[in-house]
């Protein structure tokens, strides 16, 4: 109930004032009549002037002055002698112009005052909804959620339902209450500048960024508009709220534009690399190929054989390159069957360590086990290619003479494999870098071609397997450890 | 020493030095093997070599400023291997001063060509001569004249400068580049497409089909090929 009336007394100020500056003074005349009673006329100005003085501190000086005035007329008519009549005696005349005076002051006063504090709350109040406001707005990085928060500031500063609308989103506790037809209306409500139409008893407005439209607003004031000391609030609180949509817009463009960046170097890397690891062989092979059809008759065996030899390791590299991609493709699609199975760690090592040997050229792979029954759960087919993909590593960045050390143990419930380089080794703030599709060390020479997809792989096929990878710099000299970690199988 | 002289074949990957040794030695070169630009440069300065074979792409150094530092004191003939998709490479090469290109990957037939050409090309600028003649075509250098099939055909003097071009490096690419300073002068700003346009009229007076050319060859994206009775 008393909400009501504060809410009615809110939308209606000024009627209510002066109805209740009558109200005031009609009351005042009953008490004066009746204390005129025990004290004689001359006192009972005072009420009215209290009548005046209660009006003035709570309508505010307009309704202030009615009450002077209607005071003024009431005590001359009735309590002045000549009584019921607005004849006055000349003693008189100074007494009623002083109270006449002194109403008018006090009211006028008292209404300012009363003014003034109405206004700084106001002004209070309008700027700890755009305070809020604008500090919700830097925080949001979400067009979606800024238009949200919008529509919630503005519902709050017109006390009344509120939506926004962008993209042909609505936006708003509101949306549902919204009356037919508006939301058409509102899609295509396009208005200039910060101006607002009524439509119902709803006004629209057009947001805007920079000129170009954004979308727009609806709310529903109780109150005419027009009146409202809350329009210049309801307008600033759309313009901030647009131009924080069109920031949010303006960096969600620019992260779009560099994802695709991203997404073209990428692509490139991909194509170079594919230019450099599949064309490398097949030269080769083409080479070989051509020369014996060209000269083979020339060349004697060995010759022959050597370069007979050259084409089946190429189409062996050539297999396990288009195998790194296909797997890398799986990983990326998540497509990869693990199948789990135990294996014997050391067999695989020296298998994989057999295969390298024609390809070493003059550097050395020392192998070394420490302990035996090293059973590892997961793929062999699978680590055994992410091993070679490490090797094929650890012997590329190695120098001509250099020796690759690759060792086994066992690590708690782990297995480790670590394989050791002689190459430049890699910066420390780019050891956990390197395991990232397409990235190369900043160290590694500009003209040493690769992918950058091999150790992605490896950090893929590892990890699908439950397995772990770390690479570190080696310490007492040049060169890089990468270790691969796989579960050991429960015996 | 061989029969086809000294040639230094520049490459990074052991497995193409070793598929290519045996077919450039039967072919009668003598064949030295360098793995970086380093070497490469080493090696051509304490011997003597009659044409190199250079990969672009070395470990050490650009491959492109390896012919610009060959090119400071030597003119041997070079030959570029360089990936099909790496035209700009290509044409950069080109125009530091390397003779001719092939793409990767390639039978050694196309390459043996190539260096043939190019070791040719060099005898011609050296001896200065005064013709040039294929099965096809014979181009006059003394009299500007220009003969198909011995039918004499008449050029406007663009369409002369630039046969002459092509002519003096018979069967080794032209850029565009070399054919714009050829035809308008080293310091035009002319744009390729109007050496397109003059090839398409050129073409029209050399071909018996002009749109599938046997004589003035496109190797597309880079430049021009004058075919030699190698290419038939």
């Amino acid at each position: 109930m008393s909400h009501m009336i504060s809410s009615w007394l809110r939308r209606r100020p000024r009627l209510v004032g002066y109805v209740a500056a009558i109200l005031i003074v009609l009351f005042a005349n009953l008490l004066a009549l009746i204390a005129d009673q025990a004290l004689g006329y001359a006192r009972v100005s005072m009420i009215f002037l209290g009548g005046v003085l209660v009006v003035a501190v709570v309508f505010g000086s307009g309704p202030a002055y009615l009450a002077a005035v209607l005071g003024f007329v009431s005590y001359n008519f009735y309590l002045v002698e000549p009584r019921f009549t607005f004849g006055v005696e000349s003693e008189d005349i100074i007494i009623l112009i002083v109270f006449l005076a002194v109403a008018m002051m006090t009211g006028g006063l008292a209404g300012r005052v009363r003014d003034e504090a109405i206004r700084a709350r106001e002004r209070a109040r309008t700027s700890a909804v755009l305070f809020q406001a604008g500090r919700d707005f830097a925080g949001m990085g979400e067009e979606a959620a800024i238009a949200e928060r919008l529509a919630a500031g503005l519902a709050e500063a017109a006390q009344g339902p509120a939506v926004v609308l962008i993209d042909g989103q609505i936006y708003g506790a509101a949306h549902a209450a919204l009356p037919s037809g508006l939301a058409d209306i509102l899609a295509v409500f396009d208005a200039p500048g910060a101006t607002s139409a009524q439509e119902g008893d709803w006004r629209l407005r057009t947001l805007w960024a920079e000129d170009r439209r954004l979308g727009a607003a609806a709310w529903r004031s109780p109150g005419s508009a027009g009146d409202l000391d809350e329009v210049p609030l309801i307008h600033v609180l759309l313009d901030m709220g647009a131009t924080a949509m069109a920031r949010a817009r303006l960096s969600r463009a620019w992260a779009e534009i560099e994802a695709t960046d991203r997404t073209q170097s990428l692509r490139n890397a991909l194509l170079s690399s594919i230019s450099h690891d599949l064309r490398t062989p097949l030269a080769s092979i083409l080479a070989s190929a051509s020369s014996l059809r060209a000269f083979g008759d020339a060349f004697d065996a060995e010759v022959r054989n050597d370069l007979l030899d050259t084409i089946q390791e190429e189409a062996e590299r050539l297999n396990a390159f288009v195998g790194n991609l296909l797997n890398m493709t799986k990983l990326e699609a998540g497509a990869l069957a693990i199948q789990g199975t135990p294996f014997e760690m050391a067999e695989s090592l020296d298998r994989l360590v057999g295969r390298f040997e024609r390809r070493r050229g003059g550097r050395a792979i020392e192998f070394s086990v420490e302990g035996d029954r090293l059973v590892a759960l997961g793929d062999p087919i699978l680590f055994e290619q992410a091993l070679s993909n490490v090797l094929e590593n650890a012997l590329r960045f190695s120098p001509e003479q250099g020796a690759v050390e690759v060792s086994l143990r066992r690590l708690d419930e782990m297995l480790v494999v670590e394989v050791a380089d002689a190459g430049p080794g890699v910066q420390s703030d780019e050891l956990s870098r390197i395991f990232e599709k397409f990235y190369r060390s900043k160290s590694a020479n500009e003209n040493l071609q690769g992918a950058g997809l091999g150790l992605s792989i490896v950090k893929g096929l590892i990890e699908a397997m439950g397995g772990v990878v770390t690479a570190r710099d080696r310490g007492d000299r040049s060169g890089l450890v990468v270790s691969l970690m796989l579960p050991r199988a429960k015996t | 020493m061989s029969a086809e002289g000294r040639l230094l074949l520049v490459d990074d990957e052991p497995q193409i030095l070793r598929a290519l040794r045996p077919a450039l030695t039967a072919a009668g070169y003598d064949v030295a093997t360098a793995e970086s630009g380093t070497a490469a440069l080493a090696h051509l300065a304490v011997e003597a070599c009659d044409v190199v074979i250079l990969d672009l792409g070395l470990p050490d150094m650009d491959g492109k400023d390896v012919i610009a530092h060959i090119r400071e004191w030597s003119d041997v003939p070079i030959v570029v291997l360089s990936a099909r998709d790496l035209e700009t490479e290509k044409i950069a090469a080109l125009d530091l001063g390397a003779d001719d290109f092939v793409n990767k990957p390639f039978g050694v037939g196309e390459l043996l060509a190539r260096i043939r050409a190019s070791v040719r090309g060099r005898d011609r600028r050296l001896s200065g001569q005064a013709s040039f003649r294929s099965a096809e075509l014979e181009v006059n250098f003394a009299t500007r004249r220009a003969f198909i099939q011995d039918q004499e055909i008449r050029l406007t003097p663009r369409e002369y400068d630039l046969v002459r071009a092509l002519a003096r490096h018979a069967g080794r690419v032209v850029t565009h580049k070399q054919l714009i300073a050829a035809v308008w002068g080293p310091q035009a700003t002319v744009d390729a497409q109007f050496v397109r346009v003059l090839v398409a009229q050129l073409r029209q007076k050399l071909e018996e089909n002009p749109a599938a050319p046997r004589v003035l060859l496109t190797e597309p994206g880079v430049g021009y090929r004058l075919a030699t009775d190698e290419d038939a």
